[in-house]
């Protein structure tokens, strides 16, 4: 009987660590072909926040071509921003924030382009989430993302928030948005990222910007 | 167990036997992926790999697996061979890998893989275990590849995202939200099993 209950382990021992092994094997092998598809992703969402228009069937080359022209990418005090700059290179047109934060499922990562002045959206896109598909998950759908477009920042009051959602079709001022029908978690989550982030990187940028650092 | 004739084992798991019309397993997937005929075809494609190679698998360590553990062991069988895929979609299709999103993963929970693992594979040999996998799979893929070929040309105009429907044509958005998924599975299953020859089957069995 012990014997029996032995092999048992030893055998579930052996096979799972061969099949990890396998496993493990394989997605070495593909690590970096898969860093560089999560990097060109990154670099389409920062591009398009941005208002750099990309078309739709552009070459990965010609993704990180582009991105190498007309966005810089700065570091500071932990904080990344991304700049985006116009066609001739030297015109400041935007700068990239990462929106990062927990949703109702699983972290919600982002990004939000915000004009130099730093007083409207020029545009928003979630890139990784696990919410819920159909409910959750249509934070990345058009509709959802179009409504911060040229949206303007008003700098929130005490125990205010930057955007509020609010159920669709109530929402009246510049700050209120559309939440998801159905999705309230995601939504609430969704609100406090984007104010949480908006409250760090705002002041700092406009900071570096006073001593024309970035 | 008698040995059994590939031709026959293809055809079962290909119609008579069909995972999704005949034993309603896999209608998860079926259901969310279907509304664009690509995705619909590397999904299918993914699982005829996974059934068929967890076949081989299950079947090849049908004598020395404990069967107590078989259920474990089939289990970590087949997340390995859903991973590799992922794995492989993310490197070298990530858009589509994008697109699938969550259901790639959900190829491990897939009923018919683990079906076929209990009822076949651990019972047969490595060809006809090879050869039942590719039928379910191909039985899977086949039902799916027609849902998504009529939700796509309904609902989108295009078929593998080439306009084909003419000018004046409105799309049917029904047809790729999950109703339209529910529609035209059901509406699939009801033709499938109104076809003539398995009628005089069922009518031979009850007699």
């Amino acid at each position: 009987m012990i014997k029996k209950r032995l092999f048992s382990v030893i055998y579930m021992f052996l096979l799972t660590f061969f099949f990890t092994a396998i496993v493990s094997g394989i997605h070495e092998i593909n690590k970096e072909r898969i860093a560089i598809n999560e990097e060109i992703k990154l670099q389409k969402i920062v591009l398009n926040v941005l208002g750099i228009q990309v078309g739709p069937g552009t070459l990965d080359v010609r993704i990180r071509q582009i991105f190498g022209e007309r966005v810089k990418r700065e570091t500071g005090e932990g904080r990344i921003i991304y700049r985006g700059f116009a066609e001739d290179g030297n015109t400041l047109i935007g700068y990239a924030i990462p929106l990062f934060g927990p949703g109702f499922w699983g972290p919600i990562y982002g990004v939000m382009a915000v004009d130099p002045k730093l007083e409207k959206v020029i545009g928003i896109a979630f890139y990784r989430h696990s919410e819920t598909p159909g409910l959750g998950g249509r934070i990345t759908e058009e509709w959802f993302e179009e409504q911060f477009k040229g949206r303007k920042l008003f700098t929130p009051g005490e125990d205010q928030r930057y955007f509020s959602f609010l159920p669709p079709g109530t929402a009246k001022a510049d700050n209120e948005v559309d939440a998801i029908t159905g999705a309230t978690g995601t939504s609430k989550a969704v609100e406090r990222l984007i104010d949480r982030n908006l409250k760090d990187y705002l002041p700092w940028i406009a900071e570096e910007r006073a001593e024309g650092r970035i | 167990m008698a040995k059994l004739k590939s031709g026959k084992i293809f055809a079962s798991g290909l119609w008579k036997e069909n995972p999704i019309f005949r034993q309603i397993l896999g209608i998860c997937s079926a259901l969310a992926v279907t509304n664009l005929l690509i995705n619909t075809l590397i999904m299918g494609l993914s699982l005829i790999f996974v059934v068929t190679m967890s076949n081989v698998t299950v079947s090849a360590l049908r004598n020395i697996t404990p069967t107590r553990i078989r259920m474990m062991v089939q289990t970590l069988i087949i997340a390995s061979y859903v991973i590799i895929v992922d794995v492989f979609l993310k490197a070298y299709l990530p858009d589509i890998s994008e697109a699938l999103g969550p259901y790639v993963g959900l190829i491990i929970t897939n009923c018919i893989i683990m079906g076929r693992c209990e009822a076949f594979a651990r019972n047969n040999t490595l060809w006809p275990s090879f050869v039942d996998g590719v039928a379910s799979g191909c039985g899977y893929a086949f039902v799916l590849l027609t849902i998504a070929f009529f939700r796509e040309l309904m609902g989108f105009g295009t078929l593998f995202g080439m306009d084909v429907m003419p000018g004046g044509w409105t799309n049917w958005i029904i047809m790729v939200m999950p109703p339209g998924a529910f529609f035209m599975l059901a509406a699939f299953i009801w033709v499938a099993r109104s076809l003539p020859p398995r009628e005089e089957e069922e009518a031979g069995v009850k007699r």
